[in-house]
């Protein structure tokens, strides 16, 4: 494999390691809300980051998930 | 090309059939030298391969009929929060986070009482046709309702009384088991600073996380977990620094087992009642990071060291039932203790809540549902073996409670003989001083054998030096997930009883009321307590008399979800596809009443709850004390203790037993009508989405994808999908 293609390979994996990284964890969150609201409900106020992840861990106070054994 | 790539095929599958026939034929039949881990590992993933090519292929086309036609409820019902369609690499790391524990490592810990044969055979054999169909199965139906939980299943499916039962079974099923790990990890702490003073950083750690996520940086998940595991590994290493300065702060962080409770009773409080963001939150994200770090690592080294099993293939303890770990004979204990990494009745909550509302696409419930129950099963293959290559001697010295073992190392050594087995006080002294632990005599629960386990098979890699911070690494790691288990646990038993207290007096049902909450938590937290209480301070042996229990009440709940699903074919008109989840059904049954049968009527006293009260009992009206109680007060808690667990096992065994003659109720009147009843799915929606199934694309879905956008993680929108290119080829192989 030549260098510059063995270089751009090693790119896409540490690439593909950060978008599954930042979906598994959650951050990704955000970006997908605020696409939602502005293409099923346009006009509508969009949270900022701030008040949106205060909101979604609130909303983990009153919707708790098990965790298993 | 359609017939070389099925040639191609064909040469694969045999090769992988073979391969795993020859790895099973080492592991069955050779019997005088030792074998190594590896034939485990690889009898193992030939298994889950075939199993998953072939037989969970079977079930999603021709018993549950998938159709990828028909949108999924994240499509239908997308708001970008819980209903979303999540990439499917993604959401098998959130089921798989949230199905897996501690109790695929400790269960097969302590079956290991009975050899590894056993073990191996049931979790391998178990997960491919009770636990991953059980798994899959109730994702599936949950998916067809909108992610409708496992109790409004059983409530819809079979009736009120199956539905109550249900209840009642996935709330005691709850209590029991949050005290028996919370059990575990008293059991690692007690007496050991070095332990005790990691886990007690990680308090502050997640403290310190769920302010910089609230105030800092919101949002910021990855960088916080990076501070919060690097924070991490800095307190186990603190923690070995504490321990040997040995002074005022070392006695702080050395607890007796009754004041840890104490302490694990008032954290469970605090953490169901604080705001998620402050504790459980970056907890979780920590323990979730943890978890695949620590089980990627242990799979590499096994691979790596390739250690040599030490135990026998199948121990005398297998027949005779007289084994110290856990009283009753392989048949039925064996199914029992494994629990979790076979079959987990705990799984259909997941199953039936998060996981179906995310889910793109119909098909992927192969890979989601039965892929990351595979993968939690070879976890379980895993701690096997690191509970195997230990020496025996030192196994039983570790895993026999203090009743039998004493708590010096000459009495270990002496019990260890009369078991049969041989390790001297000096090989019992020095496993203990290679660890930086005060002593590994009689620390039952599982965590302590698989650390040491563990830290062999690291420090295998990575030299001796490392040992004692392996074990405590593993330490750590478990009792970490134990914890988040313990107050997500509390949190989800306190809404449970607001639920259903709302009923009868309003404002408890209220999440806001304060006082209401407090109230709920602290009568949840009692009922852990207790039975964490009991154990540790139970002369028998915490685990010993609890860890069945746990077995039982975990079986018992896949009972529940297996009789919902086959509940759920029947009713359909697939009454002669219902042996799918109907014979895992009825073999779970017969195990589980068997257990319970035998726990609540058996004449040994070792066995029997009620056999055992009654010996104590009779021992005390003529003023006797029985070893291993030391004094008349021991003797009046084996008699409660031994009746509370009696109640208990003869409850579980009731709760089966209603479920399943309810439900027959509905299968004989679908059988005597021939006539399928009126089906409660969610009606046809066409499907605008388009996502491969497995984890790579096959050939046709790659060209299905190219040309389109991609969008909403890896899945597209197109109209342009059809069906032909799903009937051309075989569809993702594993």
């Amino acid at each position: 494999m030549r260098p510059a293609a063995a270089e751009g390979r090693l790119r896409d994996l540490a690439r593909g390691i950060r978008w599954y990284l930042r979906e598994v964890a959650g951050e990704t969150m955000y970006d997908r809300y605020v696409e939602h609201v502005r293409s099923e409900h346009p006009g509508a106020m969009v949270m900022s980051r701030r008040d949106f992840e205060r909101w979604r861990q609130d909303d983990r106070n009153d919707n708790p998930r098990a965790r298993c054994c | 090309m359609a017939t070389r790539s099925r040639l191609r095929s064909t040469v694969i599958w045999t090769t992988v059939a073979v391969v795993g026939a020859v790895a099973w034929g080492v592991i069955a039949l050779v019997r005088d030298e030792q074998i190594s881990a590896v034939w485990l590992i690889v009898a193992a993933l030939g298994s889950y391969a075939i199993a998953y090519r072939f037989y969970a292929r079977f079930i999603v086309t021709r018993v549950l009929g998938v159709d990828d036609r028909r949108a999924s409820p994240s499509e239908r019902l997308d708001n970008a929060i819980d209903y979303h369609p999540t990439d499917r690499r993604v959401l098998f790391g959130h089921h798989f986070a949230a199905i897996a524990g501690a109790g695929p490592l400790v269960g097969p810990v302590l079956a290991a009482q009975m050899g590894y044969l056993p073990g191996t055979i049931w979790i391998i054999v178990g997960v491919i046709f009770a636990g991953a169909v059980q798994d899959m199965v109730t994702l599936f139906f949950s998916m067809r309702r909108d992610g409708k939980s496992l109790g409004q299943m059983a409530r819809d499916e079979i009736g009120p009384v199956g539905g109550a039962a249900a209840l009642i079974a996935v709330f005691s099923i709850m209590i029991i088991l949050l005290a028996v790990l919370a059990l575990v990890v008293v059991n690692a702490l007690a007496a050991s600073p070095w332990g005790t003073f990691s886990i007690a950083m990680t308090i502050p750690i997640a403290f310190l996380m769920g302010f910089y996520l609230r105030v800092l940086r919101p949002g910021r998940i990855l960088e916080a977990t990076a501070i919060g595991v690097a924070l991490l590994l800095l307190a186990i290493v603190a923690g070995g620094w504490i321990q040997e300065s040995g002074g005022a702060v070392a006695d702080f962080f050395t607890l007796k087992p009754k004041t840890l409770v104490l302490c694990l009773v008032a954290y469970g409080f605090f953490a169901s009642v604080l705001p998620v963001w402050m504790l459980l939150a970056p907890r979780d994200y920590l323990s979730t990071f943890m978890k695949i770090g620590t089980i990627a690592l242990l799979a590499i080294g096994i691979v790596v060291t390739l250690p040599l099993m030490e135990n026998e293939a199948v121990t005398k303890f297998a027949s005779s039932g007289e084994g110290p770990v856990f009283a009753g004979a392989l048949f039925p204990f064996v199914f029992i203790i494994i629990a979790c990494g076979a079959l987990s009745g705990f799984h259909s909550l997941i199953a039936s809540g998060t996981t179906p509302k995310m889910i793109q696409k119909e098909s992927q419930i192969r890979f989601i549902g039965y892929g990351a129950m595979l993968m939690e099963s070879f976890v379980a293959v895993m701690a096997i073996i690191a509970a195997s290559i230990i020496d025996p001697g030192l196994y039983y010295a570790m895993n026999a409670p203090a009743g039998v073992v004493g708590d010096t190392v000459q009495s270990a050594s002496q019990a260890v003989n009369g078991l049969g087995f041989q390790i001297s006080p000096q090989a019992l002294s020095s496993a203990a001083r290679d660890v930086e632990e005060q002593t590994l005599v009689a620390r039952t629960g599982g965590a302590p054998t698989l650390a040491i386990g563990m830290s062999e098979i690291f420090s295998g890699a990575t030299g001796n030096a490392l040992k004692a911070f392996w074990y405590h690494f593993a330490i750590m790691f478990e009792a970490l997930f134990i914890l988040t288990t313990v107050d997500a646990g509390t949190r989800v038993g306190r809404f449970m009883l607001q639920d259903t207290l709302g009923n009868v007096w309003k404002p408890l049902g209220r999440v806001s009321w304060k006082p209401g909450v407090w109230l709920t938590s602290g009568i949840v937290v009692a009922a852990w307590g207790y039975f964490l209480y009991t154990g540790v301070t139970n002369p028998l042996g915490g685990i010993n008399q609890l860890f069945p229990l746990f077995g039982i009440a975990n079986q018992l709940l896949a009972a529940v979800a297996l009789t919902v699903a086959t509940t759920i074919l029947v009713k359909s008109g697939r009454l002669k596809w219902a042996w799918v989840t109907g014979v895992p059904l009825a073999w779970d049954a017969v195990v589980t009443l068997t257990a319970s049968y035998q726990k609540v009527f058996s004449d040994d006293a070792k066995i029997g709850f009620f056999a055992q009260r009654d010996k104590f009992q009779d021992a005390l009206d003529k003023g006797q004390v029985l070893p291993p109680a030391k004094s008349v007060d021991d003797m009046h808690q084996v008699v409660t203790n031994s009746t509370v667990d009696g109640i208990l096992a003869a409850l579980f065994a009731v709760m089966i037993i209603v479920v399943i003659l309810d439900a027959s109720r509905i299968w004989l009147r679908v059988i005597v009508s021939r006539r399928a009843l009126p089906t409660t799915e969610t009606p046809f929606v066409e499907s605008e989405l388009f996502a491969p199934a497995g984890l790579f694309p096959t050939a046709d879905e790659r060209l299905a994808l190219a040309g389109a956008t991609a969008g909403d993680g890896g899945a597209v929108r197109t109209d342009r999908f059809t069906r032909e290119s799903e009937t051309t080829g075989p569809r993702g192989g594993p």
